[in-house]
């Protein structure tokens, strides 16, 4: 072989290492990021990505798991940068992120306006699951209570908030939950705290009216009352850092009672983590608030169409059953969407309706007031 | 030769060491302009402007906010006491395992060695997890205790001690690595000198051996104290819900509350406090090259 | 004979390291083997390797693996190649501004990255290294610079330096004084930076789910969402183990290199 030769072999071999990656990035894969555990992308490798690909799309759908909240705000905000550089953000389709995040974002139109596509689907939506035009809401959880069987009978489990908040005092150290910013189990717990200080009304609270002064007036008594709770708690006001560290608690059987995701707890219990006999009670005077998780599209995303296509999709009768049967999720369409049968038979195990909390700028003013008044123990001027 | 006759005779010598000096440095130096400091500054920028009716705007609010905010310097001393207590406890562990490793000649030595680095290879998601499910409620050693029925111990989790426990595991590794190599210069023969002239441990220590570790004891102590200013994981998870650490905070700040601005100066408020304490180092590596040259 | 003496001091380290350090890291190894493990079993009710069946058979274990074990070897190779140097400048050199550029490095470790990702993507993205592998190496080096250079700074101040005097006074040029005295006595820390410049790349995850998501998941990266999000603890467990029956063995075998004077002997010193 000469040395021309050689060099041309050797280009072509080259070529050949780096193809399967040329190949890839033209071909291209959307890329959705879910910050959700570990049953939700699961769920969306094993049974959305295949029954999309089922309606005729080719393209190739990786679902990334992002770790946690911050891991998708970084994500966020490299397609925020990737807006002033025209760069490809590798970033389709973000499951369950807040669009009013990173700060300034939307005024940047950085997140694709759901209200402006006018998807096919989009009137199926539960209207309690709408949160901003920037997000579309697919799926909802609700939030219970799971209690250790051995140490409290099913019969004596609290079905009322006086009873629960009676159980507590009545059994200190038996009950912690996690902190509102992380993982939301514990934060729906806080929000039915504030439901209770406010006369039972999940209407009172909407998106619109937020104001620092409302969220002053309505926020301080369900301060007290939580920071009243305190004492009892798990080591006198202690709060995990998570749900996954809430539910290792219950399972090393350190506390009795925790509030739980419903389809998280169902997760556990199938695969050992809890035992088979873990007691669920929901309240009966107002439920615990639940949650809707939403999508959330980037405008400079590579795939911006077949993204909207996939959110559409969600929506899709297909879809929202396999949330309630699958996922024992609470579906993000109303109910007049969703099969009789399918309605008649899960009657029992999912509520027609969760008590939501809108978001918004709720969210700061109770994570942070939690933090300042109930956390240190000691209610503060 | 007179002093200042030598200073003028090197003078043109100490310019071309400059160029090769900055030279040598230009590499990270430029590295760090470009990927950290530019970033830091325009970071900055946005903290300290708000978007007035003719553009940018100075304001100092953020910081006038944290200083006069109770709960925010709650969180910073608890940082601070939390910082302290890990580098005292640090000091306490790993100077007498860094002695032992510099003099003993036993086969043990590695075997201790090991176990004192092999916390470098715990990720900070995993220790959490270990320590809680060691020392935490109902963990390993509760489990011990019951089984040969002795009370349970009061479980440092979610209390401060918490995440203290956990960052002075993680930093034990580069501690003593930096200790029993900075021993490694003491050199043999001035310790037998020593003892020969009958020098107790207590003065060997005091006279011949912390002189010459004074600044790997603080190259050390700066790396556990920058650790643990900015720790996250393990204050988080370990910790109290309040006060909270630096990390925690600021990251809740940013993430939850999203204010960056807020965030930022907490930043900022934190870096100085570090950069204050890594000043002792520069100061301490100008000192000595004073004094050799 | 002091060496033939039983070494109780060491005998006591060892079992008091044994007892805080091993035995965390025996309860993660063991929930690695474990089924159902509940209170107030001492043991765990069931056994098994599922987990390891199920963690070592994916793919991508095995590739983010070699990933980070090529991203760290590279981002130490360039680090210690582009701060040895410089180190030794700033131990040893005048120059203007060398005190406060000494500091600045302070900030490549101290101040939190949160603030300055939209910054530092945007540089990224401007130069299409998103999801690329020198895109990672190359804020994984940034991260290394304060180390690289502090610790060095540690071991060059810590020379002697009667010894290179002499050795210069006996005709040696500045190149064999470094080579054959400066280098055998700041060996051992240089090489303690070396090493804890590797095992800090490897485990670095801010910077690599950053710059390197999606297409560059690194083993910490892969390890968080293993561990983050699952209520079964079992992978998490898997591949901590997977890493530290190699580490504590190179460990063992690292004795002659760190503090120890052997390292310089093997100089010729």
């Amino acid at each position: 072989m000469d040395r021309r030769n050689f060099l041309a072999a050797s280009a072509a071999a080259i070529a050949a290492i780096q193809m399967p990656r040329m190949a890839f990035a033209q071909d291209g894969t959307l890329y959705v990021y879910s910050g959700s555990d570990s049953n939700i992308t699961d769920f969306w490798k094993n049974t959305i990505v295949p029954a999309f690909r089922r309606t005729g799309n080719e393209t190739r759908i990786e679902v990334v798991d992002a770790g946690d909240s911050a891991g998708m705000r970084a994500m966020a905000d490299r397609a925020l940068a990737a807006m002033s550089s025209d760069a490809d953000p590798q970033l389709d389709l973000m499951e369950a992120f807040d669009p009013r995040h990173p700060a300034g974002a939307i005024d940047q139109g950085l997140w694709v306006n759901f209200d402006e596509l006018g998807l096919e689907n989009a009137e199926r939506i539960n209207p309690d699951a709408i949160d901003s035009p920037y997000s579309m809401p697919y799926r909802g959880s609700q939030v219970l209570l799971a209690f250790d069987t051995s140490k409290l009978s099913p019969e004596d489990a609290p079905t009322t908030w006086d009873e629960l908040t009676a159980w507590i005092e009545a059994n200190p150290g038996e009950f912690i939950y996690n902190r509102p910013d992380k993982g939301g189990s514990g934060g729906n717990f806080v929000r039915r705290a504030i439901h209770e200080a406010n006369g039972r009304d999940p209407s009172k609270f909407t998106l619109d009216n937020f104001t620092p002064e409302f969220a002053e007036e309505s926020l301080a008594p369900a301060w007290e009352l939580l920071a009243a709770l305190g004492p009892n708690l798990y080591q006198n006001g202690t709060y995990t850092a998570g749900n996954t560290q809430s539910l290792q608690m219950l399972a090393q059987g350190v506390v009795t009672m925790i509030p739980v995701w419903s389809d998280q707890v169902l997760q556990a219990i199938r695969e050992g983590v809890l035992p088979e006999d873990t007691g669920l009670v929901q309240l009966q005077d107002l439920a615990l608030a639940g949650g809707f998780s939403r999508v959330t599209i980037p405008t400079n995303a590579a795939h911006r169409d077949t993204a909207i296509e996939l959110a559409n999709f969600l929506l899709s009768e297909e879809i929202q059953t396999a949330i309630i049967e699958e996922l024992g999720g609470f579906p993000g369409v109303s109910w007049d969407h969703v099969a009789d049968e399918l309605q008649e038979k899960y009657r029992l195990l999912i509520p027609r309706s969760i008590p939501t909390f809108p978001g918004g700028e709720w969210d700061a003013a109770i994570n942070d007031g939690w933090y300042r008044n109930v956390a240190p123990g000691t209610p503060r001027e | 030769m007179s002093l200042q006759a030598a200073e003028i005779a090197r003078a043109p010598a100490i310019r071309r060491g400059a160029l090769v000096g900055l030279g040598l440095v230009a590499g990270p130096v430029l590295l760090l302009g470009w990927l950290i400091i530019y970033p830091i500054f325009d970071a900055l920028w946005r903290s300290l402007t708000i978007a007035g009716p003719e553009g940018p705007q100075l304001s100092l609010d953020t910081y006038r906010f944290f200083f006069s905010d109770s709960y925010s310097l709650r969180n910073l001393w608890l940082t601070l006491w939390v910082t302290a207590t890990v580098a005292a406890l640090l000091l306490a562990v790993c100077l007498p395992i860094s002695l032992y490793l510099r003099f003993a000649k036993t086969r043990l030595a590695a075997y201790v060695q090991g176990l004192a680095i092999l916390p470098m290879f715990v990720p900070s998601v995993i220790l959490a997890y270990a320590l809680i499910r060691t020392i935490g409620p109902n963990g390993a050693v509760d489990l011990l205790l019951n089984a040969v029925g002795l009370p349970r111990i009061t479980s440092p989790y979610l209390t401060p001690w918490g995440p203290i426990i956990g960052l002075v595991w993680d930093n034990i590794p580069i501690t003593v690595l930096m200790l029993t190599a900075g021993l490694g210069v003491v050199s043999d023969n001035a310790v037998e000198a020593a003892r020969d002239a009958g020098a107790g441990r207590i003065a060997l220590l005091r006279h011949i051996i912390l002189p010459q570790i004074g600044n790997a004891v603080l190259v050390a102590l700066s790396f556990a104290v920058l650790g643990v200013f900015s720790a996250f994981t393990l204050p988080y998870v370990l910790g109290p819900a309040s006060p909270e650490m630096m990390g925690p905070f600021m990251s809740r700040t940013f993430n939850d509350l999203n204010d960056p601005r807020m965030a930022i100066t907490q930043a900022v408020i934190t870096f100085i406090i570090c950069a204050g304490f890594g000043a002792f180092y520069v100061r301490s590596v100008a000192r000595g090259r004073a004094r050799r040259t | 004979m002091r060496a033939a003496r039983l070494d109780w001091v060491g005998i006591g380290f060892a079992i008091v390291l044994t007892a805080v350090i091993v035995f965390p890291l025996l309860v993660v190894g063991t929930w690695a083997f474990t089924e159902v493990w509940r209170y107030p079993s001492i043991l765990p009710q069931e056994y098994g390797l599922r987990y390891w069946n199920a963690t070592l058979s994916r793919v991508e274990v095995w590739e983010s693996l070699f990933l980070s074990i090529r991203l760290a070897s590279t981002v130490t190779l360039i680090s210690a190649v582009i701060c040895l140097p410089a180190a030794y400048a700033f131990a040893r050199m005048e120059f203007p501004g060398r005190n406060i550029l000494f500091l600045s490095f302070l900030s490549s470790y101290a101040f939190p990255k949160f603030g300055l990702l939209v910054a530092i993507a945007g540089i990224f993205l401007g130069l299409g290294l998103i999801s690329t592998f020198w895109g990672v190496v190359l804020i994984q080096l940034v991260g290394t610079l304060m180390l690289m250079i502090w610790v060095p700074v540690a071991a060059f101040q810590a020379v002697d330096r009667r010894m290179e005097e002499a050795a210069r006074d006996a005709g040696a040029g500045p190149l064999r004084v470094f080579w054959s005295i400066t280098l055998p006595q700041a060996g051992p820390t240089i090489f303690a930076a070396v090493l804890l410049t590797w095992v800090s790349t490897f485990y670095e995850t801010e910077g690599a789910w950053l710059i390197g998501a999606p297409q560059m998941r690194t083993m910490p990266v892969l390890m968080i969402t293993y561990i983050n999000n699952q209520i079964v603890v079992q992978y998490g467990a898997v591949l901590s183990v997977l890493l530290w029956v190699p580490s504590f063995l190179m460990l063992l075998f690292a004795r002659r290199v760190i503090g120890s004077q052997s390292f310089a002997r093997g100089f010729g010193v």
